[in-house]
């Protein structure tokens, strides 16, 4: 065997930017600046949940430096959703409203203008007509009779594939609590948390020479914005340029495409760099979120700690429209059975539209928000049978050769060592019967790969 | 409106000349800890403002055995030289360096509860306030007639705060902030005690609260019920739960005031308790 | 009242800039004089990213009235930065992963060179309480405290930089 050199494995490989950062010469959205740059500021909804009859632009118009409003009218394609691409539909959220607003903070008009003091200006000055509606808040009043409908087809759910919910069905419920001497509930509440990065988002559209459009933005998301913009605007996609790649903090947040699109139509329209930049306010107020979920478990187990059966009805919070929540719904049902080994699975999980500001990504979107309920429920199962945490965990991991509830054999775990590996490092002595435990211990588990002897590795 | 002026008197007399020619609308700020963030919102938006960085107001100064603070002087020079460490123990529960070099040790009474570490060190201290105006001279005041609600204070629309008095301390003095954090962090609650114990028993006592009311007060019922009382646990106990009911607390982001009130009932006798030892 | 001259040192030469009144520092830094390695994370003094240093002691520049430094003497990260290599601290940063998204960065890096000036040898309490008004949302705090104290217990530690 020939001698392996390992340039960046087992070495501590600095950060490609990270003189750049050090230095202060890394470009965030703020630092650029143009001669003759324009400002653009939002005119948003004040209201939860409003019809608009009308948008007055009189006295705005009137505010020294004021250029151009931009309202739904101007935008060739004003309803999109970010995963179309990725064949997420339907598109439903404006990228200026049109006849409704769902949530308070929703974007209504856009003021351009020669200073940000003017665009500011301007922005208050626009009076807008509206009527208010009721509203709701909460997932479960969203989906009882009677509750405000806010979607235009007709529910306050996602449709999945026809369906009410996303749903994963394995084994007989039933016959699994029939089977158990314990019946455990509980109810897990994870709520948004607004992921707060030090840049807020933003971006800067430049109309160049030769026709294109340059967009440097702070997203995630390069490609994502990139063409949906493209399609918004009803461009060719090598009409824009996206710029990005530095991003000051987003953990999620900045995976919507959200000011590209009217930014990019500014500079189209105007001739000019158009700067929109989200104030702290702005941050805080009308970015997305982590998704909140409410999640109902009932498990049924059996006395020797086995979970036998899993009910799980979920609700997320998607607010007033899809972005990623959808998607993560989907990666939700999928792991909130958690890592275990459970015959008899029944999940719903809903995503559930309200008047609030719309819910998107956050780190492990989906998978985060199903660990914290499972395992605060593992914790509470354990309590009531009267074992161990890790114990009961390690009784219940998943093995290889183990079959998850959508359907797939599991092939590669390690959960079994990865706990007794925690154990051992808090010093948390575990019973003999658990010791011995691996995730090879089914009897139709696949072979256990050889161990590399320590020689072998570089 | 963008801001039209920007004064910045070189001296007290200038400076109460400015507030009596450009009358209460014209903005006073010293450190801009609190004004500048509102005006970089377009929250407040003064046509006039008037700075007292150069006024003559940031010094501090041992007087009696007590100190005199400039109502312009920065938070970090009261923590360095005021001699007083019940005050250091105040600045430092103030947000972070780069504030406490700014923010004022007159600015910091302005701060809307919960925010404002100063005032509880020196209502315990029993301070006063200097005010004074252009045409009507200056006047003292107790802090703890000083502020009269939410934001609002004896101060007329004429008049600057311009010193602080600090009497010779007396007693132990203890200072405990609650918050979310360890470290720049709002107050869940603060309290400041000063204690003159006798032969086992108070002598006399302060408890200020902040974060609890819409100003920062004395617990002047928990105070009563101590003053000649053994130093005892249960005696401590027992004025907690009485400043916890003359508390105001209200709901905000960081706390409940149900938690709030529950809280004062845990830390003023916990600051008793170390006044006492 | 018309704009006004506002004439200081920056990080060592002498400098003059053209403003309206009020405008912060940090404007004039990063709009006017195109020293943008300063940043502004919030607007209201509450983040630490615009941390500068006046006449030696670290001072919000989103909040700070640039006629205020009429005459004094502004430090801001271009001017610790070595026309060559790295100020230690930079290097410190660079090493220990204390920084991800950067942006906290330049704030960091300023209120850590303010306190190695007071106090060459701090204890990590006192690194974190120096520190506790500058926000990260990235790193966690423990490498840039990390960075800070293995620059804090190196020999000849805090010299370098074009402009003291």
């Amino acid at each position: 065997m020939s001698e392996q050199t390992l340039n960046v494995v087992g070495q501590s490989v600095l950060r490609r930017d990270g003189l750049s950062h050090v230095t202060g010469k890394t470009q965030y959205i703020d630092d650029i600046q143009f001669p003759d740059m324009l400002y653009l500021k939002m005119v948003r909804s004040p209201l939860h949940h409003a019809r608009i009859h009308g948008i007055d632009f009189s006295e705005a118009e009137k505010v020294p430096g004021f250029v151009r409003a931009f309202t739904y009218k101007d935008v060739p394609k004003n309803i999109y959703t970010i995963l179309c691409l990725i064949g997420v539909g339907p598109d439903e959220e404006p990228v200026l409203a049109e006849k409704e607003v769902l949530y308070k903070g929703e974007q209504i008009a856009a003021i351009v203008a020669q200073s940000e003091e003017a665009a500011i200006e301007a922005a208050a000055q626009v009076k807008l007509d509206l009527e208010e509606l009721p509203a709701v808040f909460d997932v479960e009043e969203a989906l009882k009779p009677g509750a405000p409908i806010i979607k235009p087809w007709g529910t306050n759910y996602f449709v999945y594939e026809g369906h009410h919910c996303r749903r994963v069905r394995f084994g007989n419920i039933e016959d699994g609590f029939a089977k158990s001497d314990y019946i455990v509930e509980g109810c897990y509440e994870p709520r948004p948390i607004e992921h707060a990065p030090l840049e807020t988002t933003g971006c800067v559209a430049k109309p160049e020479a030769n026709g294109r459009i340059t967009v440097y933005t702070n997203t995630q998301a390069l490609y994502f914005s990139m063409d949906n913009t493209a399609l918004i605007l009803q461009v060719p996609f090598n009409k824009l340029h996206f710029v990005g790649g530095s991003v000051g903090g987003a953990f999620g947040g900045k995976v919507d495409v959200i000011v590209e699109p009217i930014a990019a139509l500014a500079a189209m329209h105007t001739g000019h760099p158009v700067k929109y930049l989200y104030t702290r306010e702005e941050e805080f107020h009308v970015s997305s979120t982590r998704v909140a979920y409410r999640i109902y478990f009932k498990d049924g187990i059996t006395k020797d700690g086995h979970i036998v059966a899993r009910q799980v009805t979920s609700y997320a919070d998607s607010g007033a429209y899809n972005r990623h929540t959808p998607y993560a719904v989907t990666k939700h049902a999928a792991n909130i059975s958690g890592p275990y080994f459970i015959p008899n699975v029944h999940i719903d999980a809903h995503c559930v539209y309200t008047n609030r500001v719309p819910t998107s990504a956050m780190r492990g979107f989906g998978v985060t928000s199903a660990s914290f309920a499972t395992e605060l429920q593992m914790d509470k199962i354990a309590r009531t049978v009267g074992m161990d945490p890790y114990e009961i965990r390690l009784l219940n991991a998943y093995r290889n050769g183990d079959m998850r509830p959508y359907q797939k054999v599991v092939g590669d775990a390690t959960l079994v060592e990865v706990i007794k590996s925690a154990a051992e490092m808090v010093h948390h002595p575990l019973g003999e019967r658990f010791q011995a435990m691996t995730s090879w211990d089914r009897a139709n588990s696949p072979a256990q790969p050889e161990p590399v002897s320590p020689e072998k590795r570089s | 409106m963008t801001t039209q002026a920007y004064f910045r008197p070189r001296s007290l007399a200038e400076a109460l000349g400015l507030l009596d020619e450009h009358g209460p609308a014209m903005l006073v700020m010293a450190g801009g800890t609190l004004a500048m963030p509102l005006i970089n919102k377009g929250v407040s938006r003064p046509e006039k403002v008037m700075g007292l960085r150069q006024a003559g107001l940031d010094y501090v100064r041992s007087v009696d055995g007590g100190v005199h603070i400039g109502a312009a002087a920065p938070l970090s020079r009261v923590r360095a030289s005021s001699g007083v460490p019940l005050l250091a123990e105040a600045v430092k529960n103030v947000a972070g360096w780069a504030v406490q070099n700014m923010g004022t040790a007159g600015g910091n009474l302005f701060a809307p509860p919960p925010a404002g570490d100063l005032a509880v060190a020196l209502l315990a201290l029993d301070a006063q306030v200097k005010l004074a105006s252009h045409r009507r001279g200056e006047r003292l005041v107790p802090l703890a007639e000083f502020f009269t609600g939410f934001l609002t204070n004896c101060l007329a629309p004429d008049e600057l705060v311009v010193e602080i008095q600090v009497p010779k301390p007396i007693g132990k003095t203890v200072l405990l902030k609650y918050g979310r954090l360890y470290t720049n962090t709002p107050a869940i609650v603060s309290v400041a005690v000063r204690l003159l114990a006798r032969n086992g028993r108070v002598n006399d006592v302060r408890i200020a609260l902040n974060a609890v009311g819409p100003h920062p007060f004395r617990a002047r019922q928990a105070e009563t019920t101590l003053r000649g009382a053994a130093l005892h646990a249960e005696i401590f106990a027992a004025a907690s739960s009485t400043a916890a009911a003359e508390c105001e607390p209200f709901t905000d982001p960081i706390a409940s005031a149900d938690y709030r009130r529950r809280m004062v009932n845990v830390f003023v006798q916990r600051a008793l308790a170390q006044a006492a030892a | 009242m018309a704009s006004k001259i506002v004439t200081f040192t920056l990080n060592g030469h002498e400098t003059e800039v053209l403003v309206k009144p009020l405008t912060t520092l940090a404007k004039a830094l990063r709009e006017k004089l195109g020293f943008t390695a300063t940043k502004c994370g919030c607007y209201e003094g509450n983040c630490g990213s615009c941390t500068v240093i006046v006449n030696g002691e670290p001072v919000l520049s989103c909040i700070l009235p640039v006629e205020e430094v009429e005459g004094q003497s502004v430090l801001t990260l271009e001017g610790i930065t070595p026309s060559e290599g790295l100020h230690p601290l930079q290097q410190a940063f660079h090493e220990n992963f204390a920084v991800q998204c950067g942006f906290c960065t330049p704030g960091m890096l300023m209120i850590s060179k303010a306190l190695l000036d007071k106090n060459p040898h701090p204890t990590q309490a006192e690194i974190t309480d120096a520190l506790s008004g500058n926000l990260c949302r990235c790193t966690g705090y423990d490498p840039i405290i990390a960075a800070v104290q293995q620059v804090a217990e190196g020999t000849n530690s805090n010299q370098g930089g074009t402009h003291e």
